[in-house]
């Protein structure tokens, strides 16, 4: 089950609000476990069994770990043992190359157990923070049942740490209004998903339909920047859906994009793009190796290997791992000629400029369609246009600006600037209205084959 | 926001999703779809096996999304806003401006094992093949689509099959007769199939490779019994504005009639039919009028008496090609293997016609189940 699917909007979702609204203060934890449960359930028993064998065994893990605070040496073996454990587990569930392991274990083809990366990444994190003396184990199975598998934030996080989650939870304010601004924002999400990522999901994949050989460099422009914006639509309506979903349990979960793409740096967008997933990253692996060594180049060299692992994370393929890579020897080149006044101009258009070009990597099934693929958009193929550049012009124009200016904060600069104005006040006593219409809408989009599926990433 | 506003958003959007969802599962459940003209997914039957796998669940969506509440409106809907707002590909489906074509030709499966299948079937029989891939509209106005839709075209599949064929197949070209037609009426604009026309037009080579005269056009009567077809891309898309269809009859007043028609069914039960069912027109697929097809084996004898005898496997390209022959053939069996589920000798003894005609759609030719009824059984 997804977000984007008429099982979760007109039947899982008004259910749940309706069982966990009614069901008293004290038993809501244990209610909203229930029903993620059922959630996680609906990719097979197979995989629910999965899921919660891993919960448990991180819970246990958990309790070793804190048993052998005073002597730290001890709890080293049980944290490697968890972390290699929850890693190895996320190898076989996503790695292409273990499918006949997959196959072996009796799962299901193309199935995973719904949100295996990020579930993974708040197991790592937990065990790591209760190592290293941040936290205590949770004695509460339900409480850390909800931190692994709650269904608002299963899918695409936010990645919490768990003193943050569990804070997070215990300030829960469950009200009307509180639920009228959830479903605000998961609407948002579904619109960001459904209308914008999905359409420009075609005009990617109508690029990608044409021979390598016979692909004008227009063409795969225009492909690279339909996938780099639907890559955000995607992720970042995904997580506006999980927090809408939050809110509307009374919780507040920090944002997790902050409109990454038109920034005039690599680095602004950077601290960005996919914030709480990142901020793991340099919170786990690159901030505890930078510390071991006061060599800058070594430090460097830790930095860019990290935003390589977050690159991998996202697909499993060495196109992942070179995109991140890249991205993070972007980020120290550009460091060097911060003081340059020529970026401040020019930053923009040459930041979209690298993100689309490292994209074809993140997009590519493998590496050699990938160096194909950049070779057609320098004009390798000595082709500039075509008629299908006419085409896709026309077809999709107005969805790729739209696309642009969402993806920008201009809206919402303007929205803060007129907060003084009639504007304003319109917008807002239109706001259940436009929900309403574009949940309507969403769902016109998604009728026919009861979900939105299409999807760059598969996390 | 204020908080007034937000508790409106809230109600607002409850009601809206409770109520969809409420009268989704409370509305009787049909169980077929007159739109869409299919069955619909009912609910799943609970078994361990489904629950583990997760088809269970799976099914249960399909369920849910089959009998949504305003679903036909919705879906409708979602063919007027893409059309408008991007591409005019809905569901697979190009939006174009006289007609709808499939989008998914390039998408299709190969076309090996069903050619396997045929060699085997010829090896094994004692009469002559003859083999008729015939088209869709997606293949024959290719050129209406969109560049990076239509680089393997029908053409190429077609090519692609007849090239596992030696001689001892004869093959004929029904590509090259309907392309050539492409300014008359041979293709239903709101579906995949041919119009009774496009069938004249493939037929008149086929007799002829079959060895008779092809029956002039002039001695047909053409009747009109719907104007009003809506066929299986529009169910796709729903796309209000698309054109509607024709269904032709013909009738040949002198000529040879069919005096029985008997349908054979899985179970071993026959029924007697018609070669046209007008009794269709009032049914959800209109299409069924043409009842060659629609049962798995069906034996039409006609007033002819040459003692010539014709054995057509085909798929729904077949329907309204069938009553051509039946100038020429006292008797021709019909064969469907998509509609099978045992093998062809438990229904027919090839043998006893003397001729073979496939017929069969290239939509169908990657189909790995099409032909699998003609594989004999394993001892």
């Amino acid at each position: 089950m997804t977000y984007s699917s008429l099982i979760f909007i007109y039947g899982f979702l008004p259910l749940s609000l309706l069982i966990y609204h009614a069901a008293r203060e004290k038993y809501r934890n244990a209610v909203l476990l229930g029903l993620s449960l059922i959630f996680c359930g609906f990719c097979g028993l197979k995989c629910l069994a999965f899921t919660v064998l891993d919960t448990a065994f991180n819970f246990l893990v958990g309790h070793i770990i804190d048993t052998h605070r005073v002597r730290k040496k001890s709890g080293t073996l049980p944290l490697l043992t968890g972390i290699t454990a929850n890693i190895a587990m996320l190898f076989v569930f996503r790695a292409a190359d273990l499918a006949e392991l997959r196959e072996k274990i009796g799962l299901p083809e193309g199935v995973l157990p719904v949100g295996i990366s990020l579930f993974t990444l708040s197991a790592v994190g937990y065990l790591i923070d209760i190592y290293s003396d941040r936290i205590r184990a949770e004695s509460d199975p339900v409480r850390f049942g909800l931190y692994m598998l709650m269904f608002p934030r299963i899918i695409m996080g936010p990645v919490l740490r768990y003193d943050s989650f569990v804070k997070i939870l215990s300030r829960r304010k469950c009200s009307l209004a509180e639920t009228g601004t959830g479903m605000t924002i998961f609407v948002k999400g579904l619109a960001k998903k459904v209308l914008a990522a999905d359409n420009l999901f075609m005009l990617y994949s109508a690029v990608r339909n044409v021979k390598s050989g016979e692909l004008a460099a227009v063409n795969a422009w225009l492909g690279m920047i339909a996938y780099v914006l639907c890559l955000y639509f995607t992720v970042s309506g995904l997580t506006d859906m999980g927090i809408g979903l939050g809110r509307c349990f009374g919780m507040h979960f920090p944002r997790c994009f902050n409109y990454p793409l038109f920034v005039s740096k690599l680095r602004y967008f950077a601290s960005r793009w996919h914030m709480q997933a990142v901020r793991w990253f340099r919170r786990y692996i690159s901030s505890p190796l930078s510390a071991q060594s006061s060599v800058r180049w070594i430090k460097k060299l830790i930095f860019i290997a990290t935003w390589g692992f977050f690159g991998f994370w996202y697909t499993f393929r060495a196109g992942g791992l070179i995109w991140g890579l890249l991205l993070g020897i972007g980020i120290v080149v550009e460091r060097k000629f911060a003081k340059l006044k020529m970026l401040n101009a020019t930053g923009i258009i040459v930041t979209f400029v690298f993100l689309t070009v490292s994209s074809v990597f993140l997009a590519g099934d493998n590496l050699s369609a990938s160096i194909r693929y950049l070779g057609a958009m320098v004009g390798g193929n000595r082709m500039l246009a075509d008629s299908l550049t006419v085409y896709l012009l026309r077809s999709y124009i107005i969805i790729l600006l739209v696309s642009v200016y969402a993806s920008t904060d201009l809206f919402r600069n303007m929205l803060l600037r007129s907060r003084k104005h009639k504007v304003n006040s319109v917008l807002s006593a239109a706001t259940p209205a436009i929900v309403i219409v574009l949940l309507l809408v969403c769902t016109a989009f998604i009728a026919y084959g009861g979900a939105s599926s299409l999807s760059p990433v598969t996390l | 926001m204020t908080r007034l506003i937000k508790k409106i958003t809230a109600v607002a959007a409850i009601a809206v999703t409770g109520t969809l969802g409420l009268l989704t599962v409370t509305v009787p459940k049909k169980t077929y779809s007159e739109n869409e003209n299919r069955m619909l997914q009912g609910i799943p039957q609970l078994s361990w096996s489904a629950l583990a796998d997760g088809s269970y669940f799976s099914g249960l969506s399909s369920c849910f999304t089959d009998h949504f509440a305003f679903r036909h409106f919705f879906v409708s809907s979602d063919a007027k806003l893409a059309s408008g707002m991007c591409e005019r590909v809905v569901n697979g489906v190009y939006i174009g401006n006289t007609r709808l074509i499939d989008a998914k030709v390039s998408e299709r499966g190969k076309s090996q094992l069903n050619a396997e299948r045929i060699k085997r079937f010829a090896g094994n029989y004692s009469g002559a093949v003859y083999l008729a891939a015939v088209p869709t509209s997606s293949g024959v106005y290719s050129s209406m689509l969109p560049a990076y839709l239509s680089y393997n075209t029908e053409k190429q599949q077609i090519d692609r099959f007849y090239a596992e064929f030696d001689r001892s197949i004869r093959k004929i070209d029904a590509y090259s007769i309907l392309k050539m037609q492409t300014d008359d009426y041979i293709f239903l604009r709101s579906d995949t199939k041919w119009t009774g026309y496009g069938a004249y037009c493939v037929y008149k080579t086929v007799i002829q490779k079959l060895g008779f005269l092809p029956s002039p056009y002039s001695k047909y009567t053409v009747r009109h019994v719907s104007d009003d077809y809506c066929g299986n891309l529009y169910n796709r898309t729903q796309y209000m504005k698309s054109n509607k269809d024709m269904l032709d009859i013909y009738e040949y007043s002198d000529g040879a009639e069919a005096e029985s028609c008997t349908c054979y069914y899985n179970n071993g039960d026959s029924k007697s039919a018609q070669l046209y069912d007008l009794s269709a027109l009032d049914s959800g697929d209109k299409y069924d009028i043409y009842t060659c097809g629609t049962c798995p084996f069906m034996r039409i004898r006609t007033s002819l008496n040459n003692d010539r005898k014709l054995l057509v496997i085909t798929d729904d390209m077949g329907r309204n090609f069938v009553p051509f022959l039946i100038q020429h053939y006292s008797e021709i069996g019909v064969v469907c293997p998509k509609k099978m589920t045992g093998k062809l000798e438990e229904y027919v003894n090839a043998d006893d016609y003397e001729q073979t005609l496939i017929l069969i759609g290239a939509d169908s030719l990657g189909d790995e189940d099409m032909l699998s009824p003609l594989e004999e059984e394993e001892e």
